[in-house]
């Protein structure tokens, strides 16, 4: 009889949860739906036409997904979602942009991707459609971004380089990352180790984890052999070392990789890295991080803060056992750094659709439809500050079973910003760490190689 | 001097002289009939060859440029990507993995090729039921037999170290190790293509008269001896002819090496292909990415022309 009523209240709690999440949806669609009525522009101006959306196989994409049956019955346009997996996702936006395709309409890309496809005109500039009255719903305002995401979106290219700070607006933030540690409370409880906070401290509570558990894997971090896995731990943890990517000298850039600070920053990380990482490292990428902190076979992870705050979600079997810190820092240093990622939506000059690609963006990116997919528990990060003074979302995040995660997103997010320069041949010099951080973390000497990386970047630039 | 035979050569030439104009003309007026129906015939091979060689002299041209993604300005540089890809010891690297893939894997197939065709050729049932098995490895995408081993492969959850496991061997690192990472590829490679090897071979066996084994054995040849004297010269063009296919195929491999390894543990596993691919479409430095694939299809040539070579050398022997 107990398990048979365990197994009823159950049901009931998943059904009322389901009827919640629904209502809340609802409610949130049609409001979405009023507003846009109330709104003066005509939203089915470009009515019966049909666009591809292209995005990563990704939750923020889902959010958006899940809301696609409104856009279509406010506009009459219809959206084709494109997904594909990270990896290829990145290749496949390449050709396509670069052969100036036309089948893809909207695209989903970062700051750092766009920074080598604007200046070949393969992005349209958005600043004109933001502008135009008839195109853009006054209660749309753009300002409600935070100024550092629309900061970091508007540049001008001039003799091919990339001119931070003003100009032409190239996408617009739909969700955006700060780089966090995050761990399972679970197992850093049981063995009694405390939240490291810099490389040799991590390396510490590596070993202790070991001894204790030889099955668990101390650290996730990435490590593929791809800018990705630069962008996330390692450049967060070299800025707090006073490490740059690019420097100016004598009015020049130049990279700063081979600095003494970047031997000192590499040299503490490679040695974390091989007393903490799995040994699949140089072929882990965000999926093997985020399956082994949601399995726990992975004790802590420095990557996307939203990765621990999906798998908290209620119903999910690591609900509750992940808490947040800020990233690792230098020894020397009290304050840690947080690089940001912003997931965008961008289109692309070569379509044939730009009005109704502009509709599609402008809804997606739309406060209330940021709001749901925000209390939907998917686009966690959202870039609009309107959702989070949102007593819906505030609610909803404070759930003990998120732990830390508003303060936490709160601490880091003072701290974070964009940690790479911004330079048309982004993806060659990470490219390039990546794979010297491969060689050093497989025992090339720190020092020769991060030398002739530097002659590499240098070469190419 | 009375000399008939002259007269008659004399009349015999005169008369081939006289008759091969008007035959040449009929069969010209002929042919030219013919032509128009052979050339329309052909004119799509032709048209879609002319499209391959545009496509790869468009490609021979890119390498010659400093063609970047984002840079709308393009220049001719001339032969300065080649001069820079020869300076750096990272490209010596791919030339030297891109061989040792190549080669390691063609040989180790030819070897189990070989064993599984002679299996074949038995008639034991379990031989016989094994030919329709063995195939499947060979039907499926590339880059699905990549990622089913890359998971096979993981060095802590993968299930071929609990295979090594229960035979009381230790962890080993597969593609996590760059001292490991190639040999896995290489047996990725053998478990994929080895069935090519036996299914050529073993047709070639099946093509062997009975009656030269028969000869063989009368005069006192064994088992083995009749395998290697007999069996094996005269299947040997068979063997090398897919060779040739496989190492074409092997030089230019990038499903497997990509879709596990990416090139890496650092460039442990960066061949040409892969290099190329890496250079042109992550790092978006399209010229040199060009220049790496020319000199990739010039080794290819290169192999393939001593192969092709050396098939001709065993084959005229054999006949």
């Amino acid at each position: 009889m107990p398990r048979t009523f365990a197994v009823f209240r159950g049901y009931s709690i998943k059904l009322a949860r389901n009827a919640l999440f629904c209502s809340t949806l609802f409610a949130g669609t049609v409001l979405a739906f009023q507003q846009a009525e109330a709104d003066d522009v005509n939203w089915r101006q470009f009515e019966g036409t049909s666009i591809v959306w292209a995005y990563d196989i990704h939750p923020y994409a889902d959010a958006v997904a899940a809301q696609l049956p409104e856009f279509e019955r406010l506009t009459g346009i219809k959206v084709a979602p494109e997904l594909y997996p990270d990896d290829a996702y990145w290749n496949k936006l390449t050709i396509q942009l670069s052969t100036k395709s036309p089948s893809w309409d909207v695209v989903g890309t970062g700051i750092q991707p766009a920074w080598d496809l604007a200046p070949g005109q393969l992005l349209e500039p958005l600043d004109g459609y933001l502008n135009d009255p008839k195109l853009t719903a006054p209660s749309y305002d753009y300002k409600d971004f935070f100024p550092a995401l629309r900061n970091a979106l508007t540049w001008k290219v001039k003799e091919g380089q990339i001119e931070p700070g003003s100009g032409h607006v190239w996408a617009i933030p739909h969700g955006f990352e700060n780089i966090q540690l995050f761990y399972r409370k679970d197992i850093l409880d049981k063995y009694g180790i405390k939240v490291p906070t810099t490389p040799p401290e991590m390396s510490d509570a590596c070993a202790k984890l070991k001894a204790a558990d030889p099955t668990i894997t101390p650290l996730g971090v990435r490590g593929v052999r791809f800018w990705s896995s630069i962008h996330t731990a390692a450049i967060s943890i070299a800025k707090s070392y006073g490490v740059h990517d690019f420097v100016l000298k004598d009015g020049h850039l130049d990279t700063g990789l081979d600095s003494p600070e970047s031997i000192t920053f590499h040299k503490d990380y490679v040695d974390m890295i091989k007393k903490c990482a799995a040994p699949s490292f140089a072929n882990d990428n965000w999926y093997q991080v985020v399956d082994g902190i949601s399995s726990g076979r992975t004790a802590m992870a420095i990557d996307s803060n939203m990765f621990g705050f999906w798998n908290d979600v209620a119903g999910k079997p690591a609900s509750g056992k992940i808490a947040f810190a800020p990233p690792l820092h230098a020894p020397n240093d009290k304050n840690f750094e947080s690089n940001i990622w912003i997931w965008s939506l961008a289109m692309n000059a070569a379509s044939k659709k730009k009005g109704a690609a502009w509709l599609f963006i402008q809804w997606a990116t739309s406060k209330q439809v940021e709001l749901n997919g925000a209390t939907a528990g998917k686009l966690v990060n959202s870039p609009r500050a309107s959702t989070w003074t949102d007593e819906a979302w505030l609610e909803y995040a404070a759930k003990p079973e998120f732990n830390n995660f508003v303060d936490t997103f709160k601490a880091v997010q003072g701290r974070a910003e964009l940690a790479f320069t911004a330079r048309v041949g982004f993806a060659e010099a990470m490219n390039a760490w990546a794979v010297a951080m491969q060689k050093m973390v497989n025992g090339a000497d720190v020092k020769a190689t991060l030398t002739e990386l530097a002659s590499e970047i240098r070469s190419s630039m | 001097m009375d000399l008939p035979g002259l007269d008659a050569i004399v009349t015999l030439r005169s008369s081939v002289s006289q008759l091969a104009p008007s035959e040449a003309e009929e069969l010209t007026a002929e042919e030219r009939a013919l032509d128009w129906w052979s050339l329309a015939a052909i004119a799509p091979a032709i048209i879609i060859l002319l499209g391959f060689l545009f496509l790869f002299f468009y490609g021979v041209f890119q390498s010659l440029t400093d063609l970047r993604f984002g840079r709308p300005l393009v220049h001719f540089v001339g032969l300065s990507n080649y001069a820079v890809l020869i300076k750096t010891e990272d490209f010596w690297n791919s030339v030297r993995a891109t061989f040792v893939y190549a080669g390691s894997a063609v040989l180790i197939e030819a070897l189990f090729g070989l064993a599984l065709a002679k299996l074949f050729a038995t008639e034991v049932l379990l031989a016989r039921l094994m030919r329709a098995v063995i195939l499947l490895p060979l039907v499926l995408p590339p880059m699905s037999v990549a990622l089913m081993w890359t998971t096979m492969m993981d060095p802590q959850n993968g299930i071929m170290n609990y295979l090594l496991s229960l035979a009381g061997v230790g962890r080993f690192a597969w593609i996590s190790d760059p001292s490991t990472a190639m040999i896995s590829l290489v047996l990725i490679d053998v478990w994929t293509y080895t069935p090519f090897f036996a299914l050529i071979i073993f047709a070639g066996l099946q093509g062997i008269n009975e009656e030269v084994r028969e000869a063989a054995r009368v005069n006192g040849a064994k088992g083995w001896a009749s395998f290697l004297y007999i069996e094996l010269p005269l299947i040997a063009p068979y063997i090398l002819i897919a060779a040739v296919f496989r190492l074409i195929e092997s030089l230019n491999q990038f499903d497997i090496i990509f879709g596990t390894t990416q090139g890496g543990p650092g460039n442990s596993t960066a061949v040409l292909s892969v290099r190329a691919y890496v250079t042109a479409f992550q790092n978006l430095a399209f010229g040199r990415g060009a220049a790496l694939m020319v000199v990739n299809w010039i080794l290819v040539l290169v192999a393939t022309f001593a192969m092709v070579k050396l098939w001709r050398f065993v084959r005229n022997r054999v006949i």
